[in-house]
Formats: C-alpha cells, structure tokens, sequence
C-alpha cells in the first residue's frame, strides 16, 4: 500500500462535548506498516482522537476510513471493523472474570470461532512473546500492572489485527514496569506492525515512530518525523511543550 | 480501580455469614445449632403434640419450596428483563421497564397476591399454585430488576471498551463480560431477596394455597394448639433460611474465586 492509499484515513474530523472542542478539524493518514505516536498535553485531545479510530467515540462530522471503509458509514459493520483494529488501554481492562488463558481466547473463539485447541496453542505463542507463559491460568487481579498490559498486548493481537491502537499504556504503571510493556512494543514494531500510539513516553518516539504528532487544544500542531521533531520543531507551542517535558 | 468492591445492600432476608469468620460462635451457629436444640428437646420431651405437628407439615414444607423456586425463577427472568430496561438507550423499553418498576413496588405484596388472584380467577380460570408464583414471580422481578441493574452498573466501563474494540456487539459484550462479572455483584443480593421471598411465600396461604403457614393452620384450627403450632412454625421457616445463607454463603465465596490474589 502506497501513500495515495493510506489504512487510515482522517478527514476535517471535529468532535464537541457540549460546547467544548475535543476534535477541531483534525486530518491525519496513516500508511500499512506505519509507527505514527501522538503526543500532547493532556486535554489536548489525543485519546479522544484515537478512540474515534474504532468508534469508540463517535464523531461530530468529517469522515474516517480504515482499511478502505467508512467506519461512521452505517452500511458498515463496525464490529467487524474493530476486529482489525487492536487496543490496548491505559488500564488495562483485561476481563476480571477470566484466567489470562481465557482473556486471550475469548474472542477469537467466539467471534472467529477459532476451535478451542487452535486458539489455545496461538494464545501460547503470544504469551511467549510477551514473556507470560507461566501465567497463562492466573487470573488478572493476580499480576502486576505491567503483566497486566503485557496480557491486554497478546489480548488484542490474539484477533490478528491489522492495526494497534495503544491509548496511554505506560501510564498507570509504576516506573519499574514501564520498560517491560515498551519491549514488547518495540518488538511489534520491529515485526512491521500499524500502530498509532498515544503517549508520553518520549524515548520510544524517537526510537520507534516514523512519524509524531504534536496535538493542542483539539488540533493537529505538527507532524514531523522524530529527528527533527524533538532536534528541531517548527512550532513555537511545540518548542514550549518540548521544553517542559524534556 | 481493580481493587473496587461493590457492595449493594438490599437487606431484606437474613444476614448471609461472612465465609472468612472462623470463629467458633457465630451468629449463625447459634442460631442454628440453638434452634435444633429447642426442636430436639420439643420432639423428645414433648412428643405430644409436637411431633403430631411436625408430622403434620412436610407436605406444606414441599409446597412453599415449590412456590419458592418457582417464583424466584420468574423473578430472576423479568428481574434480568427489567434490569437491561432500565439501562437501555431505548427509551420505549426503558420506560416500560421502569414503570413496571414502579407500579409494582408501590403496591403491597400482599395486595398484588389477591388482586392478581382474583383478577385472574375472573379471566382464566388457573390453579391457586399458579395465581401464587405469578404475584410472587412478578413482585419479586421488580426489585430483582433494581439489583441487576445495580450490578451492571458497577462493572467498570473499561471492561465494556475493551469487549467492544475486540469486536463483540453490545448483547455479546453484555453476555460474556458484563453479566458474568455482575452475577458475582448480585449475587448478594438475590440471595437475600430468595430468602425474603420464602418467608414472604407464607402470605400464599391466604389464597388457599397449602404451605407451611396454611398447613399449620389447619392443624391449630382442629386441635386448638395455637401456641405450640406456631412455635413449630417459626422454628421451621428458621432452620430452612439458616440453611439457605449457609448454602449462599458458600456459592458466594466459590464464585468469588477470581478476586483472590
């Protein structure tokens, strides 16, 4: 897939809460394969943003196209779209009622109806992946905040989704725990993964990212490449947020 | 966030014992083992006339739990019903739901119990057993709709985000991630309303229903022993509940598994 036809497509998106402007007039593409990180204050509308990629919130007009299909369109099956797409939360949301086993194979048996054994063996290798396999039959309220979004990472992969969202995932884990959930990103990065990641974790930007985001007050400030956004921005508000953080 | 605990307390039935007491006297032991002592001794110093008594109710036993199970098998189907109704976006189901709420818990159960009983007689003619679970089925249901409701509210949104972006619809969502997680929420609760809603059978015997309470009667009515007939009663309904916590108590700490770290 080429530039003219990106995976994700947003156009002059906006989105109000009441009289307040989450999303004001946001166009952004995303190209198969590529690491974009949104980064920003907080309000400024970077996980409402991400969460209109899977409708999880819904938008007040513009359009979004994944995968060449109008997610808003109504002619769409939302839920098949969401399939595709991967998320992970910033808590987590593993299914407290499920062993870790059970959280990965849920869906796939379900929705894709995956027979047991097969979903079971694919849900191994994703522990193995993220390193959890002997935690395969403990359940949630069991691991620490790490293995937790470990867990959520092999959760949503265990769809085989084109596309990653990460909405915040290092952010409500202890500092000792963050390296251990960025590894296993960086590892599906290395694999050629679509992501988009909202994030505040500066290192993995610039490690990572094809490409970053700097969103204020509901707008898309600049997209840059990560070199010359963190070496040399263009933007005065970008240079500012920049300087607190760094 | 994960070490939420809801508690919803309804408080109507008896006290469910906390399976982690392990205290030798509990409440529940002494009433319990109380309560088997005094009928012991009834039935052994006092033969006569308490164990023509109790020789007397088995049958009325059998028939309240039959009214029991029933009418908390519908309660629990048109509590589930109400429940999702109070929390649809669908405002013809909500409001159906919610005024179904409404009108039947502002009406005393014992009230609905003739009305629907005589009602019925007019319309159709059903057995007496019937016209029973359908007011007990239908009152309980309400305040069962109240409690799934309750408990469906508590599962955190998070849970619902993270079923949704995986690609399950609504009912699904609600299927395998909200109502699994809530049954263990309400499970309290329902506990308590089965055990209001078996003492509350013993209204039924007004309706010519033959449980314990109308079997007692009968009993009091031709040997005049009040007093001693009624006594049997209570310790009767008392040992049942007793047992019934006990058994809810256990399912409760079983099927809380997933909580313990």
């Amino acid at each position: 897939m080429n530039a003219d036809n990106p995976i994700i497509s947003i156009q002059k998106v906006h989105k109000s809460f009441g009289t307040f402007k989450a999303l004001d007039d946001v166009s952004l593409n995303v190209d198969a394969g590529q690491k974009v990180v949104v980064i920003g204050p907080s309000g400024s509308g970077k996980s409402t943003l991400l969460r209109t990629i899977n409708r999880l919130e819904t938008i007040s007009s513009g359009s979004i196209v994944v995968d060449g299909r109008d997610i808003n369109d109504s002619a769409s099956d939302i839920n098949r779209i969401r399939a595709e797409l991967g998320m992970v939360f910033q808590s987590f949301n593993l299914f407290r009622h499920k062993s870790v086993l059970d959280n990965l194979t849920l869906a796939p048996i379900k929705l894709k109806k995956t027979p047991r054994a097969q979903a079971e063996q694919h849900a191994m290798e994703l522990l193995e992946k993220v390193g959890l396999v002997d935690k395969a039959e403990s359940y949630p309220v069991q691991l620490s905040g790490g293995q937790q979004q470990r867990v959520a990472i092999a959760r949503a992969l265990a769809m085989n989704p084109k596309i990653m969202l990460f909405d915040e995932p290092t952010s409500a884990l202890d500092p000792e725990m963050i390296g251990e959930v960025l590894e296993v990103m960086v590892t599906l990065a290395r694999e050629g993964m679509t992501m988009v990641v909202v994030t505040h974790e500066m290192g993995f930007a610039r490690e990572v990212a094809d490409s970053v985001v700097f969103m204020d007050e509901g707008k898309i400030v600049e997209v840059a490449p990560p070199d010359r956004f963190f070496d040399n921005p263009e933007h005065k508000r970008t240079q500012r947020f920049l300087e607190q953080i760094l | 966030m994960r070490d939420k605990h809801v508690v919803i307390d309804v408080g109507d039935g008896a006290a469910i014992p906390d399976p982690e007491d392990k205290g030798l006297f509990t409440a529940w032991r002494i009433s319990f083992f109380g309560t088997l002592g005094i009928i012991a001794y009834l039935l052994i110093f006092r033969p006569d006339p308490y164990l023509d008594i109790i020789k007397f109710l088995p049958d009325g036993i059998v028939v309240t739990f039959q009214v029991t199970f029933a009418s908390i098998g519908l309660a629990l189907v048109l509590g589930l019903i109400a429940g999702l109704g109070r929390i649809s976006k669908n405002t013809f189901f909500n409001l159906v739901a919610s005024t179904y709420i409404e009108v039947i818990r502002g009406i005393p159960l014992l009230v609905q119990l003739f009305y629907i009983y005589f009602a019925l007689g007019h319309l159709v003619r059903v057995p007496d057993m019937v016209a029973a679970i359908v007011a007990m089925g239908f009152c309980y249901g309400a305040y069962m709709g109240e409690v799934f409701r309750a408990g469906i509210l508590s599962i955190d949104d998070g849970q619902t985000e993270a079923s949704l972006s995986l690609g399950f619809n609504r009912s699904q969502t609600m299927r395998y991630v909200i109502l699994p997680q809530a049954w263990r929420i309400i499970l309290p609760p329902v506990g308590n309303e089965f055990i209001a809603l078996l003492k509350d059978t013993s209204l039924v015997s007004i309706i010519a229903v033959s449980d314990i309470l109308r079997r007692g009667r009968e009993f009091a009515s031709e040997s005049f022993l009040y007093f001693e007939t009624y006594t049997m009663i209570a310790l009767i309904y008392l040992v049942i509940t007793l047992i019934l916590s006990k058994i809810l108590s256990n399912v409760e700490h079983r099927l809380s598994h997933y909580e313990r770290r």
